[in-house]
């Protein structure tokens, strides 16, 4: 709930002025040095925030024609529950695209980090990669 | 792997939805192939993931390796081979003309607070803050860098953006060094992590007193503006400075920290404490002004009175033994009590890194344990994959071998505060990251 204390203060009898203690004389002629009686003072507020960066747009790699005879890296990102969940899609590979070869690997380093090693050995023996997992 | 002209499927759970299509899209791929799990996925059983791989996607409702399968094969569209840049506005500069109530809402409903009534920052405040320093307002204290680092993307600030979110937090410009050593540091308030993680802010040397900070008495309560206001500088900056703090993108504790009020300051009594100040052991001079960084999750308090009623009871070894051992991060920051101190270099522990060295040599568990723990997990077994040590050597030990609770002695630090009215301290399970001198910015 919200509470405006003026309002209360107003429906209590008393002057919102004694929010900031000033004196009811110094008030008005703070007021009256603004613009009028009763017109609240204006300011302009600067924004807090930062300066964010020109994104770069880069074009996603080219799809595969078809999956048959490629090989699909695994690459578990090192959550909870990721290898486990890799793991099962490789089962569902072998049951219904066993032409499909899956290898599983973890990806080694900080989860937000790259593994350029293993980015490298991906583009050397695989041809495409399904990765997992956050939490 | 995109940019290396290997498609890619991303797997992840639909808690992050948010997040994944924020980050992807400040990465420079806004329509990567995503594919959402059902939350979480740890826990389950073989049969139940099988289960769910085979159901469909909760987000989209699409069948789940349809989904990951078309992600790999369906031909790219116009869109998705998009390239060039995009600029991104981070809004108005300035709010207003406005009374003080209007701005004090706005203010607060686009996420620019912490929802307490802030400081309005008008450029008169901003230009009286700015007399607080040297250093020109247009100076860069971070250039914005895309698609780096936890947030995924890295905004830039200069001296007069952080002098902004100085005035809004209350502080004198006479703190302003204190900001300005804190935001140059890099990472700001409000870690986005799951964990929930804070910050403590540590402050020694001669400004302490310059500022009239408090080390005495209730140091770590709100009984000085500085260290009120210093404190709730880090959360504001780590809003507005970056993007972070927007629930379900940039910040995924589960179940946030009241530390994120005020990041738990702590200037240290160093007349009153018997051993070396932090930042002396940390490289710097007596004389200088610093500022230290840790992060973690959580504090705890024990009871350092050795001897209290008891002579016999060892009651600081055992408490702070058992504390370490329920520690989930990989650091300890220990917060005594100038009595505490003083116990304990009757003790023998004469300075720090006696008392460290002890710590960290009596605070074990086995290599299974470790292995087993969630830190482990997640961040350190990923690390022994790249060969690091101690990491990788303790994921090749026998179960039963005894390693040591944190990898480092150093990982271990002390602080000395409080008003020597009972023999108090407290673990924050936090770990040092960066300092900073604060002289720099005067």
């Amino acid at each position: 709930m919200k509470i405006n204390r003026r309002k209360l203060l107003s429906l209590l009898g008393m002057s919102g002025a004694l929010l900031s203690g000033a004196p009811l004389e110094a008030e008005q002629k703070k007021k009256n040095a603004q613009g009028g009686a009763g017109s609240e003072p204006k300011i302009t507020a600067v924004s807090p925030k930062g300066t964010p960066p020109a994104v770069s747009l880069f074009a996603m790699a080219p799809r595969l024609e078809t999956l048959d005879g490629k090989t699909i890296y695994m690459v578990d990102t090192g959550f909870f529950g990721g290898d486990m969940l890799l793991q099962e899609i490789q089962a569902w590979f072998q049951q219904n695209m066993p032409s499909v070869k899956t290898v599983f690997r973890k990806k080694a380093g900080p989860y937000a980090e790259d593994d350029p090693k293993l980015w490298a050995e991906i583009k050397a023996n695989g041809n495409a990669t399904i990765m997992a997992i956050g939490h | 792997m995109e940019k290396m002209g290997v498609p890619a499927a991303a797997l992840i759970t639909k808690a992050y939805v948010d997040l994944a299509k924020a980050t992807a899209a400040r990465r420079g791929m806004p329509l990567e192939r995503i594919t959402f799990t059902l939350h979480p996925v740890w826990g389950k059983t073989p049969a139940e993931l099988a289960a769910m791989i085979r159901g469909p996607d909760p987000v989209t409702g699409k069948p789940m390796m349809k989904e990951i399968t078309d992600a790999l094969t369906v031909p790219l569209s116009a869109e998705e081979q998009k390239t060039g840049t995009q600029s991104i506005t981070a809004g108005a500069p300035r709010f207003g003309p406005d009374t003080a109530d209007n701005l004090q809402e706005l203010f607060m409903n686009n996420g620019m607070t912490d929802y307490l009534p802030v400081i309005l920052p008008t450029e008169q405040k901003i230009q009286a803050m700015l007399k607080g320093t040297s250093h020109s307002p247009d100076e860069v204290l971070r250039k914005p860098i895309q698609g780096v680092g936890y947030e995924s993307a890295q905004w830039g600030y200069t001296v007069r953006q952080v002098a902004v979110n100085a005035v809004m937090s209350g502080c004198r410009p006479e703190y302003f060094p204190v900001i300005l050593a804190l935001a140059s540091v890099g990472q700001l308030g409000l870690f986005g992590s799951t964990t929930s993680s804070s910050t403590s802010i540590v402050i020694n040397g001669p400004i302490r007193d310059k500022l009239n900070m408090n080390y005495g008495l209730g140091a770590l309560s709100p009984f000085a503006q500085s260290n009120a206001t210093i404190g709730r500088s880090w959360t504001l900056m780590g809003k507005n400075l970056t993007p972070g703090g927007i629930p379900g993108d940039t910040y995924q504790g589960g179940q946030g920290n009241n530390l994120d009020y005020n990041n738990l300051v702590i200037a240290e009594d160093e007349k009153n404490s018997p051993w070396t100040p932090l930042h002396v052991q940390l490289g710097f001079k007596p004389e200088e002004s610093v500022v230290s960084i840790f992060g973690g999750p959580d504090v705890r308090q024990g009871h350092g009175a050795r001897g209290a009623g008891v002579a016999e009871n060892a009651m600081f070894d055992e408490q702070i033994s058992f504390m370490f051992g329920s520690l989930v991060g990989d650091g300890a920051l220990v917060i005594c009590d100038p009595l505490v101190a003083k116990r304990l270099v009757e003790q023998g522990y004469d300075t720090k890194e006696k008392l460290i060295d002890w710590l960290w040599k009596n605070t074990v568990r086995t290599a299974k344990d470790f292995r087993e723990s969630f830190l482990a997990y997640v961040h350190l077994y990923p690390l022994a994959l790249q060969g690091r040590e101690p990491y990788a050597t303790w994921y090749k030990l026998a179960d039963s071998t005894l390693v040591p609770f944190f990898p480092r002695a150093s990982d271990i630090n002390f602080v000395v505060c409080g008003g020597q009215a009972n023999a108090f301290f407290q673990v924050a399970n936090m770990r040092h990251g960066r300092s900073a001198s604060i002289d720099k910015w005067m």
